[in-house]
């Protein structure tokens, strides 16, 4: 059966043979394109992975590691390049880590297509045989998996240190590691143990000293001045804290209004008005013993003036404006509070309640901290710190590929082992499984098999070592049973991986083989591009 | 083009081609069209990446015949006939749009022939017409019609299903995503209302993660501080203003001469959204959807009445809400009788991936279901809805109609034959216009075995010689690369697809060909348009 696949391009070739040729020519060239922004990236995967500097259009500058943003940057144009791009985004929303791995993977399958191709195989043999070696490359990989407990702190942070060491960050890794997997912790529900919104971390990133000084806040942090212009207080313990959406200045209806003054004495009357309008505002909430205002930021007039301001802070209120509509959810759940769009409203059931709210200062800004919330809600702040914006930045990323990390382990239990040992092994079960099948197929899946093996071939490298003695040698160790031998980038040889504590999530590896085979069919799959309006 | 002493017929730049060149351009346009959208034909038809030249220079990778010629440009005007009958198969059956373009192509080419032969296009065009009603004669006399067995009708669905999906992105996952649209289909009831059927994307996870729900899914938040869950609700649908606790009178402007009356007016305006608020809840609901935003303070006031706000759903949220749970969409809130509420009995807040969305389950609307789309990315995710889409398209109209025929070539095949037997017994040109017509019908198994790299003579040979035998069921089985038995391998389709494909593509052609004069009118130039 599939030896008429192979005879059959050929015959319906010589019908139409100009007709084959331009298509050809344009899956060629998808294939190219896809292959050259492969290669843009291969050199930043792994621990000893090279950094790119991108700089924008609006000439801001970006030096990432990070495979998804990298991409993301590039704007490129051609569709097939495209593909690749939200290929990496796709992958950066299923695992959040891996995002240069897909890539390296989509382009190692597109070289072994672009050969397949030119032997005359029909790219729906090579499609379904590529979809048949993602099917089984999955299997292998879950019965090669370790699963893994919540409890096991210890085997979180060692996943979640796997991800960090390959980026800039790396060598704070044994801080940051254990971070992310305390704060995805702190906010899992334990009714729904499956799932974690990462919304509920939040990430506040400040300028000023060293990724050391990135913390753990066990409540809310503000990237904002207390307003204190009229010298209010900038600490308050044992604080009430109301979030509001209404705000304190003098009235502004929506109907078109001027006051009209005719003569001197009606100025006075009219500022005595308004001094006594904010006044019995700022009484009513005094009266709830609310001392710690936060206010929503208004588009149609301004959230507190400088007389309000003057008169919380002899009211002794704490007061932080410009509070994003977007962030009221967040804060509202973490405070374990309700939002307040009415003075009339202004009830001491809607406040929440927290120990200790503080301004502190922090390099060249400030912050406010709220701690101790009584009845926190499952929500959890980082604040991360950097010398400079491009750390303070790619500080983020890394964090937030750490996160996804030890989310992926919530979603799926499993841990394998890192440093290239799952792919060489899958490149191994899968060239023995060829030998099983048929025809066209069996060619197909071996090649797709050693395709496979790009990925510790890239990182060895990386890493300066000989690729092709580190890739042999491995393959020796794999052939004779060590399923966890992989590459220590940091010993530069060979050693069991999971001793060494290189552990990545299942979901990471299995997500990568499954994004980028169907990616790749999608390609082989396009006879021709299409300009439309 | 100036003739018999008429200085001008037309305006300037307006262009006339005639007769032979006329007709030339109207085939090689239609044929050029037709060939684009060949190679998507059958299980194993080649994706295109359609790539817009607007802004974003956004990429849709299809194998929609319909959705490629939808969004070409295109100035030949036979080859928009093509499109617009792709378009009509893609309203009425859904399905089909690449077959039905390839026929009538393949139809114009070997009419182009007979006209190179010296045949009118007249004798052609009655050719073409016997072989049509005969084709169909000879498809009515191998319809199955399973109508009155439950069980074995279920099955043919299952098997159009599949042997639609199986040319589509979908094709890996066919069984599940068949067994999918037929329990969505069978729960409308006869009635081919898709509008009750929503479709909803999530980016994330794999197509084999897609499920169908009873009841409606609405992709919003419920507002802060109500509550999230809330058994046999009473549904108000509005779409009022509730964004800016906003009172406007038009033009209107006050002049007042101090600060606290200004507060009164204030105080005043909140009170009208307060009474707003107030006749809202005294329509006795517990749950209320705006199309617009609602802002903090009507929001806090819901939930003050522990009533579940959702604001800015989408225009086509709310009206598939208001259809689903029996109810009206409100503007005006004055008298509550004459306000039809929805129904249903239990909303809750779901989570599918990683997103919160609000579902609403035991609607009134009985036969009214969801279908949760997964997929690795947005391409995969609009091509699968696309997909889906047609399959229910075709799954509904079977329900009604419900005549099924085999797939995979069997009903061209059938009707080359006896599109052949007719020509052998008419007497006259008319018979080689007869014949041109079994050639174009046998183009399609042809395109069909090129398209997964068979040898498309060899097959096309054998299933010809299959054929010969009386009540042969074989057919292309594209994936050993043989003849094989259609009905063993349960590929079906529905009788009413093919009659559509059949009858529009020989209308086209016929239309097509009887044009002997194409009059190009002047461009309208912009100074016209101010």
């Amino acid at each position: 059966m599939a030896a008429m696949a192979v005879q059959a391009p050929r015959s319906s070739k010589t019908e139409s043979y100009v007709d084959n040729k331009r298509k050809d020519d344009i899956r060629m060239a998808n294939i190219k394109a896809a292959r050259s922004v492969a290669d843009a990236v291969r050199t930043s995967l792994g621990p000893k992975g090279m950094d790119k500097m991108i700089s924008t259009a609006s000439g801001e500058v970006i030096i990432t590691n990070d495979g998804a943003t990298i991409l993301n940057k590039m704007e490129v144009l051609q569709p097939a390049a495209k593909m690749l791009v939200e290929l990496s985004k796709s992958q950066d929303v299923v695992a959040g880590d891996g995002t240069t791995t897909v890539v390296v993977i989509t382009g190692a399958f597109l070289k072994q297509c672009q050969t397949l191709l030119h032997a005359g195989i029909h790219p729906t043999v090579a499609s379904d045989s590529l979809h048949k070696t993602s099917m089984k490359a999955v299997e292998i990989l879950t019965a090669m998996a370790v699963p893994v407990e919540l409890s096991d702190r210890e085997s979180l942070v060692k996943s979640a240190s796997t991800s960090l060491n390959s980026k800039v960050v790396s060598q704070y890794s044994s801080l940051l590691a254990p971070l992310a997997v305390d704060s995805v912790l702190s906010v899992l529900d334990p009714a729904k143990p499956d799932l974690v919104d990462l919304r509920d971390v939040k990430i506040v990133k400040k300028l000023g000293g060293t990724v050391d000084d990135t913390e753990l806040v066990k409540g809310l942090v503000f990237d904002k001045k207390v307003s204190h212009a009229a010298g209010g207080p900038t600490r308050v313990e044992n604080a009430k804290i109301a979030v509001i959406q209404f705000q304190i200045s003098p009235p502004k209806t929506d109907i078109e209004q001027s006051i009209v003054v005719s003569d001197y004495t009606q100025m006075d009357r009219i500022l005595k008005e308004e001094r006594n309008y904010i006044l019995s505002m700022i009484k009513k909430i005094k009266a709830t013993g609310c001392n710690v205002l936060l206010i929503q930021k208004s588009i149609l007039r301004d959230a507190v003036t400088d007389l309000s301001l003057h008169y919380l802070a002899k009211a002794k209120i704490l007061v932080i404006k410009d509070v994003e509509r977007d962030d009221i959810e967040f804060i509202t759940k973490t405070l374990n509070c309700l939002p307040i769009a009415n003075i009339e409203h202004f009830r001491a059931e809607k406040l929440g309640y927290a120990n200790v709210v503080e301004e502190v200062s922090l390099g060249d800004g400030k912050i406010v901290k709220i701690t101790g919330i009584k009845d926190m809600g499952r929500t959890t702040t980082v604040l991360v710190r950097g010398s400079n914006q491009l750390v303070l930045d790619e500080a983020e990323r890394s964090l937030h590929d750490a996160l996804c990390v030890v989310r992926c382990l919530v979603n799926k239990r499993f841990l394998i082992a890192g440093g290239g040992a799952p792919e060489i092994e899958l490149s191994r079960q899968l060239g023995a499984w060829s030998k099983v099948l048929h025809g066209m197929e069996s060619f197909c899946v071996k090649s797709f098999a050693e395709a496979l093996e790009v990925v510790p071939y890239t990182l060895a490298e990386n890493a300066g070592l000989n690729p092709i003695t580190i890739v042999t040698e491995l393959r020796n160790r794999h052939a004779q049973g060590e399923i966890n031998a992989g590459i220590n980038v940091r010993k530069g040889q060979i050693t069991n991986i999971l001793e060494e504590n290189v552990v990545q999530p299942l979901l990471v590896s299995t997500s990568a083989i499954t994004l980028a085979a169907e990616c790749v069919r999608m390609i082989l799959k396009i006879d021709d591009i299409v300009t439309v309006r | 083009m100036i003739t018999c002493g008429v200085e001008k017929l037309f305006k300037d730049e307006a262009t006339e081609e005639k007769g032979e060149r006329a007709r030339m351009a109207s085939f090689v346009g239609a044929m050029a069209i037709a060939d684009l959208v060949k190679t998507t034909l059958g299980p194993k038809g080649m994706d295109k990446i359609l790539q817009s030249t607007g802004r974003g220079h956004s990429v849709t990778v299809t194998n929609d015949g319909a959705t490629i010629l939808k969004s070409l440009h295109i100035d030949n005007p036979a080859a928009k006939v093509l499109i617009d009958i792709s378009k009509v198969q893609d309203d009425e059956v859904g399905d089909g749009t690449t077959s039905v373009v390839v026929l009538a192509g393949e139809l114009l080419r070997e009419a182009e022939k007979l006209v190179g032969s010296k045949i009118h296009p007249m004798t052609i065009i009655s050719g073409y017409r016997m072989a049509a009603d005969c084709a169909r004669r000879a498809l009515l006399d191998r319809v199955k019609d399973n109508k009155d067995d439950a069980e074995k009708f279920r099955s043919d669905l299952m098997r159009i299903a599949m042997t639609t999906l199986s040319s589509k992105i979908l094709s890996q996952d066919k069984e599940h995503f068949a067994k999918l649209a037929v329990d969505a289909v069978m729960r409308l009831k006869g009635s081919t209302n898709l509008e009750s059927i929503q479709i909803i994307k999530k980016a994330g996870g794999s197509l084999k993660d897609s499920f169908l729900d009873e009841g409606f899914i609405l992709d919003k938040k419920i507002g802060l501080g109500q509550p999230k869950r809330i058994e046999n609700a009473n549904i108000l649908v509005a779409n009022t203003a509730m964004d800016t606790d906003k009172v406007k009178i038009y033009g209107a402007r006050v002049r007042v001469d101090s600060m606290a009356k200004v507060a009164q007016i204030e105080g005043a305006e909140k009170e009208k959204m307060r009474e707003k608020v107030q006749k809202i809840i005294g329509h006795g609901i517990n749950c209320f959807v705006n199309r617009q935003l609602i802002y903090n303070f009507p929001e806090e006031l819901f939930a003050d009445a522990g009533i579940l706000a959702i604001e800015h759903a989408d225009f086509d949220g709310i009206e598939r809400l208001a259809l689903v749970t029996g109810g009206e969409i409100a503007s005006t809130f004055d008298n509550p009788e004459s306000v039809k509420l929805g129904h249903c009995k239990l909303i809750e807040e779901i989570m599918i991936g990683e997103d919160k969305l609000i579902h609403f389950s035991g609607v009134e609307m009985g036969q009214a279901c969801t279908i949760v789309l997964r997929g690795a990315s947005f391409h995969v995710l609009d091509e699968a809805e696309r997909s889906l889409h047609d399959a229910l398209c075709v799954l509904s109209q079977t329900v009604n109609d419900s005549r099924v025929l085999l797939g995979g070539g069997w009903p061209e095949m059938v009707m080359a034959k006896a599109v052949d037997e007719l020509a052998r017994k008419t007497p006259g040109k008319k018979s080689h216009a007869i014949e041109a017509f079994s050639r174009a019908l046998i183009a399609i198994p042809t395109t069909i075995a090129d398209n997964a790299g068979l040898d498309s003579a060899e097959l096309v040979a054998q299933l010809r010689a299959e054929h010969h035998k009386e009540h042969s069921n074989a057919g292309i089985d594209v994936i050993i690369g043989s003849v094989g038995d259609m009905s063993e391998l349960g590929i079906s389709e529905a009788f009413k697809v093919k009659q559509a494909v059949l009858l529009s593509a020989t209308e086209a052609a016929e239309m097509i060909l009887r044009v002997d004069e194409i009059i190009t009118c002047a461009p309208r130039r912009r100074e016209d348009r101010m």
